[in-house]
């Protein structure tokens, strides 16, 4: 018998244009874990919520068909009811922590959920211990970096003992070896598991099943082998490919921008960053890599002229571009194209930066209105729009598929071919470059 | 020695009505100095802007009441006529007030500045019982300053990224919409992910908290004698 059974789901958001999700029908069977793949805004994240019962109950909507989880009809069973038998991963740890500290975290779905008061410290320990987190137990969840909160949101999951585990981009702001690590934690955990995912090489090379979802449809469901052929032949973006290497064109131009000997660190504390030296040339394209919390947002800010060093010296010859790793930092403004047009007061140049991220057609919207990959693209729009000699990302691709990271690439290669240069700070090793740098 | 949350919030609330109570400078100047030592046991960085607030207030109310107040015979200095306000002098009458208001509006200042900086909520909200709801908003809402502080900076950032100035009070502002919707749409994202983890569900339990320790009958002890002695004879 299925744990999960969706019957010819079809779900409109309240005051959506047309459906997020339409006649998806699927089962999910216990133990196995399932990728879900799809083009942002594809209607993965709905179909998790619609697992999770938050579907229609929190989002309201118009709703058809049937969802079953562990036997539960979700129109009648709140998502409350459904807790302990589902548990869902958010991709943004900072808006599902929700008390101070680690353990006291942890403990609140196992005190909502009605577990023996005998049982809920131990299970506590166990959970934090299955993801690598023990010893962050009495800490305060403010102090815990990104990375850290992620597997504490795991943990609060895991120690559900849930059946169905609905995981939404867990590992986008994770570095590579965590996201590892993580995703180790959550195959050991013996609990179903659907894996919405833009990194698509990892999710692949855990999964036993692979569904594809566009426009809301589910295009492809088909084990592992089957799928990844499909893929290649039908959307050959989404097959891992091998990590590019540098990719170098023509020679560089001048140096624009110099740091030498840097120091850092924030109010006084230990050194994000000691004796570190960078060069970025007219023309290049350089990737900043390394583990969470090696200093590449550091070195990114201190590149664009954000912060200033504590000793040695960063000159900039041009003027710099900054985009945030946080899409939330870019909307503050009504509509789309006005938020774009902040930095130059132009609207055509706006709908043209619009156009070059594909986002032409939702000029007019709200940017609260957009998904996280339209916000992605929306922030390197309204960087890109001044068209700086030196242009700073933050990572770029985190939540974008992987056809618009391609795209974005492309756009970025032109950028610097026109006589500028680009520092990209990311986790994403398949993010071609002219040189990379590792912290 | 550490003090259970419970104990520890009753024995701060406690000093701060002590501190409104209190008729002597001498008591409530101690009892903003005992407060003032337990703040500094706190993270500098993160006490640092309590502090402003709390020493600022108190010293704000300190040097502005005596030209606003009248009372008391024995004037110290006597100023000119100002429309509205009428003549400006200070008494010692007036100074020993508003010195006594200062130092309480410290005191007060302060208390929550220990309860916010060195009480575990969390606990609190263990402890709170029927009224565990609205101790969990609280509880919430001091959660996520720091995530605010942070939103805030991230936005002023990222405009001035995009080479846009956030000068002034104008330039600021300006940011106060975008931050407010973002917290709305962080407490609606929170809310769902509560509700995901079974928030609101019958029959939830509680993890089971430390017994009372020594200290924390003794806290109890001293918050009740605080407001007492406070009430009759400080």
């Amino acid at each position: 018998m299925a744990l999960a059974r969706v019957e010819r789901l079809t779900f409109t958001y309240p005051g959506g244009e047309r459906p997020a999700v339409r006649g998806l029908s699927l089962e999910l069977h216990a133990g196995e874990l399932v990728a879900l793949l799809g083009p942002s805004g594809s209607g993965k994240s709905t179909l998790l919520r619609a697992l999770a019962g938050l579907v229609p109950h929190f989002h309201g909507g118009r709703f058809e068909g049937v969802v079953e989880v562990g036997g539960r009809d979700t129109r009648r069973a709140r998502p409350s009811e459904l807790a302990g038998t589902v548990a869902t991963v958010f991709q943004d740890p900072e808006d599902q922590i929700v008390m101070g500290r680690v353990e006291n975290e942890v403990a609140f779905g196992l005190e909502n959920v009605g577990t023996p008061p005998a049982q809920i410290w131990p299970r506590t320990c166990a959970a934090l211990a299955a993801v690598g987190a023990g010893a962050l137990a009495p800490r305060r969840t403010a102090e815990l970096s990104g990375g850290e909160l992620q597997r504490v949101c795991l943990a609060s999951a895991l120690a559900l003992e849930p059946e169905l585990l609905l995981l939404d981009e867990p590992t986008s702001q994770l570095d590579p070896e965590a996201a590892d690590e993580f995703l180790a934690h959550v195959r050991a955990s013996g609990a179903a598991v659907l894996l919405a995912e833009q990194r698509t090489a990892r999710a692949l090379a855990l999964a036993s099943r692979v569904l594809f979802l566009e426009d809301g449809e589910l295009l492809l469901d088909a084990p592992h082998g089957e799928a990844v052929a499909w893929l290649a032949e039908h959307r050959p973006a989404y097959v891992p490919s091998p990590p590019a290497g540098n990719g170098r064109r023509t020679a560089p131009g001048e140096v624009v921008c110099r740091a030498e000997d840097v120091r850092f660190s924030y109010r006084r504390g230990a050194p994000v960053l000691d004796g570190v030296h960078l060069e970025l040339r007219r023309g290049e394209i350089v990737v900043l890599e390394g583990p969470n919390g090696s200093g590449k947002t550091t070195l990114a800010k201190l590149a664009a002229g954000l912060l200033r060093p504590d000793a040695g010296r960063v000159e900039r010859a041009v003027s710099a571009g900054y985009l945030s790793q946080d899409p939330g930092r870019y909307l503050v403004r009504e509509r789309a194209v006005d938020e774009v047009a902040l930095a130059v007061g132009d609207r055509e140049r706006a709908r043209a930066a619009l156009e070059l991220v594909g986002l032409r057609a939702l000029a007019e919207r709200h940017p609260r209105d957009l998904s996280s990959g339209e916000r992605e693209r929306l922030g390197l729009a309204a960087v890109a729009v001044a068209e700086p000699a030196l242009l700073v990302l933050d990572e770029p691709t985190r939540g974008i598929d992987p056809d618009r990271k391609a795209e974005i690439a492309r756009w970025l290669f032109a950028y610097a071919a026109g006589g500028r240069a680009a520092l990209v700070a990311t986790h994403d090793r398949s993010f071609p470059a002219d040189r990379r740098v590792s912290l | 020695m550490r003090i259970a949350a419970p104990p520890a919030a009753a024995l701060l609330g406690a000093a701060a009505a002590t501190a409104l109570l209190a008729e002597r400078l001498a008591a409530v100047a101690a009892l903003a100095a005992v407060l003032l030592a337990l703040t500094l046991r706190a993270p500098q960085a993160r006490r640092a802007p309590y502090l402003l607030g709390s020493l600022g207030s108190g010293l704000g109310v300190f040097l502005l009441s005596p030209f606003l107040a009248t009372l008391g015979f024995h004037v110290l200095w006597a100023g000119p006529t100002v429309p509205v306000l009428g003549k400006l002098d200070v008494t010692e009458e007036e100074l020993r007030t508003a010195a006594l208001n200062g130092l309480r509006l410290t005191a007060v200042a302060l208390a929550f500045t220990v309860y916010a900086l060195l009480v575990d909520h969390d606990r609190l909200v263990a402890a709170a019982g029927f009224a565990r709801r609205s101790a969990l908003a609280v509880a919430l809402a001091t959660r996520l300053v720091p995530s605010l502080e942070r939103d805030a900076g991230g936005l002023a950032e990222a405009v001035r990224g995009r080479g846009v100035g956030v000068e002034g009070v104008r330039g600021r502002a300006r940011l106060v919409p975008p931050l407010v919707a973002g917290s709305l749409e962080r407490a609606g994202n929170l809310a769902e992910a509560m509700e995901a983890r079974g928030f609101g569900r019958a029959g939830r339990t509680r993890a089971p908290g430390a017994p009372l320790r020594t200290a924390d009958r003794a806290a109890l002890v001293a918050a009740v004698v605080l407001v007492v002695a406070g009430a009759m004879w400080l």
